[in-house]
């Protein structure tokens, strides 16, 4: 093809064009440290203000949280708020591409994976000034939580509320197997493996005794594993924390319970992970148990259509000494794009700390944050809700301080740890060789 | 292309009624031709501004990000060659490269195999063709989207429709054809080959082309079905069968939607549906890492480049152009 000189110049100058916006999406946009006055940017004084506020979630969470929208907007004339919802799956793809191009919502659902990652970019606001004056107010925060989203010396993040990984089990499952429920005060991860053994081969397969560790939150609970261990996923220095003997420890306790029949085939495992909490084999009466988070238990339930209740992790010694620990569910942060910052503070205040909030979203957002609010909504909670107050209430005097925020990258280790998990339960690689690719390209992660 | 002459054609004698005779011929017909020239250029107009803000403007933005580290949040910054250093070190890409080009080198001549079977069993003058040729046609036009991923991913499932009928015919323990490495990338190569419809439309307009009196002279002459196949189909349809074949191997190489949505995003099981648009995705929009997934980009155009000239010089050994 021949191209006129004009044709030529037309697409060098729109080449150029859009070369100069990207490099302008790309410019700093903020953020700062902490010791300035609060920016205030456009109030309701001003006119009209238009808040966008995103979250990932289940259709619960998005009914509850346009209910929430609603409410803001009749109590606060002058400011409509614009949900922005999706999946957990997708959410942060899209966040990302927001943010890039300089759109990134002004109120954002945040998690400890990615917190530091959006903080060191100068994507979010550092929200100490208005901590500071006392427009978002901290001072009924949990204190286990409360400083969860500082990187330095700065507050990123406010934590909606308080949730644990742990086990949950079907006691009707095991009964129904006619084995039963083990102590969680005492009992071993070989015990866990061969009991779960046990249902499986009990019920000839209908019900399996427990779901893989490596697939749904498999970093998180190695995490647990490698506290226990008196190590960490991350350090303090953002460094990897755990020795690759502690890896493949816990990858042996997989394969093991693969093998032994405690967890389904693979393929039905990779199935039953991709279905997520909906698929969950305690919620569809395939499984006797499955590591899920605390704020999970009423989605579980309802899948399930009876009681589930909560179990410790289990340990080496068989002392209960676990390393788990109370986790920030998720939080809330404002993106440094945001026109109105103290706008955006005023609503996260509200959100975390107005009794008309907490009542609608409940333990959705992992128990309140808010310690007053939580103890005044506990018994208006339904029955699984009920169950993790109690369970959080009785094993925190046990659990350890949380870990500092994960480095950057750190959102990328669930899915390595994912990837390898399948490849050992697939018997494509062993474990030692899965221990030591998985530390290399965590190490690249985070590099 | 006729019509794009058509137009300038058009213009060209709309041009001559006002200019009259006595010009001097040569300077008439250049002027003629820009006038035409122009008129295509408005018409262009509505697609080249398209072309320009969508498609140019971030092929070349991604040219330069190529060379640097971009984190999608935040400022590039240039770093030479890096990216394309790196892709030499990094496992997940040979991975991705490998999965592609099997997907690609075994679903197109599958798809092109059944695609030109059925085109010619059309080809026979069945009553009612429009109708198959649209029920063929309609896994094309769907093929690609979403639902139909969704869709796949239940009937292929563990518990899903296929193994239902399965069991019900006797096997035992039929696998997860999604959820099993070994034949996940089998079962979206299946869906590929299914998507067979748009070259068989255009293998059933290039049969319709052959005049008969070839295979007519051909079995006078004594050639069997296959012989006059071989002989005188193949020999006549090849540039048809060039056409679909570039096409399709194109269109393969940027296969992202299913396995997108059957292995939820992950390529997995263990990465073994993780096409190489899939993972530069990931890198891309998943793990903040936009240069090296703009590098991936690049490798990929020169990858598909690269094979399209091959198929162009091979084409000079085996297509028949009847000239």
């Amino acid at each position: 093809m021949r191209r006129s000189l004009p044709t030529r110049v037309g697409v060098a100058g729109g080449v150029l064009g859009l070369l100069l916006t990207t490099a302008a999406c790309g410019g700093d946009s903020g953020g700062g440290g902490g010791g300035q006055a609060a920016e205030e940017g456009t109030t309701r004084e001003d006119g009209p203000v238009a808040l966008r506020m995103s979250w990932w979630g289940s259709d619960t969470r998005h009914a509850a949280t346009q209910q929430l929208i609603e409410l803001y907007q009749s109590q606060n004339e002058g400011v409509t708020v614009e949900g922005d919802f999706t999946g957990f799956a997708d959410y942060f793809d899209r966040l990302a591409t927001s943010t890039a191009g300089g759109d990134g919502p002004c109120v954002q659902q945040q998690d400890t994976r990615y917190v530091r990652e959006y903080a060191d970019r100068n994507a979010l606001l550092d929200l100490t000034p208005y901590i500071e004056d006392g427009t978002i107010d901290t001072s009924n925060l949990d204190e286990a939580v409360a400083t969860t989203g500082q990187v330095e010396d700065a507050t990123y993040a406010i934590p909606t509320g308080v949730n644990a990984f742990t086990l949950v089990v079907d006691p009707q499952a095991y009964a129904a197997a006619g084995v039963p429920v083990p102590d969680d005060s005492s009992w071993t991860w070989d015990e866990m493996v061969q009991t779960a053994a046990q249902v499986t081969q009990a019920t000839g397969g209908q019900v399996y005794g427990m779901q893989a560790m490596g697939l749904n939150g498999g970093d998180t609970n190695f995490e647990v594993y490698a506290r226990e261990h008196g190590e960490a996923l991350f350090d303090e220095d953002g460094q990897i924390g755990f020795t690759e003997e502690t890896l493949v420890d816990w990858w042996n306790i997989e394969k093991e319970a693969s093998e032994s029949g405690a967890e389904p085939e693979p393929s039905t495992t990779v199935e039953v992970f991709n279905g997520g909490v909906d698929q969950a084999l305690v919620a569809t009466g395939r499984g006797a148990s499955g590591f899920w988070w605390t704020n999970e238990l009423p989605a579980l339930t309802a899948g399930a259509g009876r009681e589930l209740q909560f179990m410790q992790f289990p340990t080496e010694e068989g002392n209960g000494e676990t390393g788990m620990y109370l986790k920030p569910a998720m939080f809330w942060a404002i993106s440094s794009d945001c026109e109105s910052p103290k706008e955006a503070a005023l609503l996260i205040n509200w959100l975390i700390n107005s009794e008309d909030a907490v009542e609608i979203v409940k333990a959705d957002r992992g128990l309140p944050v808010n310690t007053e609010l939580r103890e005044q909504i506990a018994p208006t909670l339904d029955a699984p809700g009920q169950a993790a107050v109690a369970f959080v209430e009785e094993i925190t005097p046990d659990l350890q301080d949380p870990p500092a925020l994960p480095p950057q990258g750190a959102g990328e280790v669930q899915a390595i740890m994912q990837r390898y998990t399948e490849q050992i339960l697939f018997d494509q690689i062993s474990v030692e060789d899965a221990a030591s690719q998985f530390m290399s390209e965590v190490q690249s992660a985070i590099a | 292309m006729s019509s794009t002459l058509d137009v300038s054609s058009r213009a060209r004698s709309h041009d001559e009624a006002p200019r009259g005779a006595g010009q001097p011929v040569p300077r008439a017909r250049r002027k003629k031709k820009d006038s035409g020239r122009y008129v295509a250029y408005l018409f262009l107009a509505p697609w080249f501004i398209g072309l320009l803000l969508i498609t140019a403007g971030p092929i070349a933005a991604s040219a330069y990000l190529a060379f640097t580290d971009y984190s999608l949040i935040g400022s590039p910054e240039w770093t030479g060659l890096d990216n394309f250093r790196r892709m030499f070190d990094d496992p997940r890409f040979y991975q991705s490269l490998k999965v592609t080009f099997i997907y690609v080198g075994v679903s197109v001549p599958l798809q092109l195999a059944f695609a030109l079977f059925l085109a010619m069993i059309l080809d026979r003058g069945l009553r009612g063709l429009a109708l198959y040729r649209s029920i063929y046609y309609l896994p094309s036009l769907i093929g690609g989207s979403v639902a139909i991923a969704i869709l796949w991913r239940q009937i292929f499932g563990a518990e899903g429709l296929l193994n239902g009928v399965l069991r019900f015919l006797g096997a035992d323990n039929p696998p997860g054809w999604v959820s099993d490495p070994s034949y996940a990338l089998g079962t979206l190569i299946i869906l590929n080959v299914w998507t067979f419809g748009a070259p068989m439309v255009i293998f059933l307009a290039g049969l319709r082309q052959i005049p008969t009196m070839y295979y007519e002279a051909a079995s006078l002459d004594g050639a069997g079905k296959v012989r006059q196949f071989l002989k005188v189909t193949l020999p006549l349809l090849s540039p048809i069968i060039f056409f679909n074949l570039v096409l399709q191997i194109i269109h393969a190489f940027q296969s992202f939607t299913q396995a997108f949505i059957v292995s939820g995003g992950t390529g997995g099981p263990a990465d073994s549906t993780l096409f190489y648009t899939l993972y530069l995705y990931q890198r891309g929009f998943g793990n903040f890492d936009m240069g090296y997934a703009s590098a991936l980009a690049w490798v990929l155009l020169l990858i598909v480049g690269g094979l399209t000239a091959v198929n162009f010089i091979a084409s000079k050994y085996w297509v028949f152009y009847g000239d």
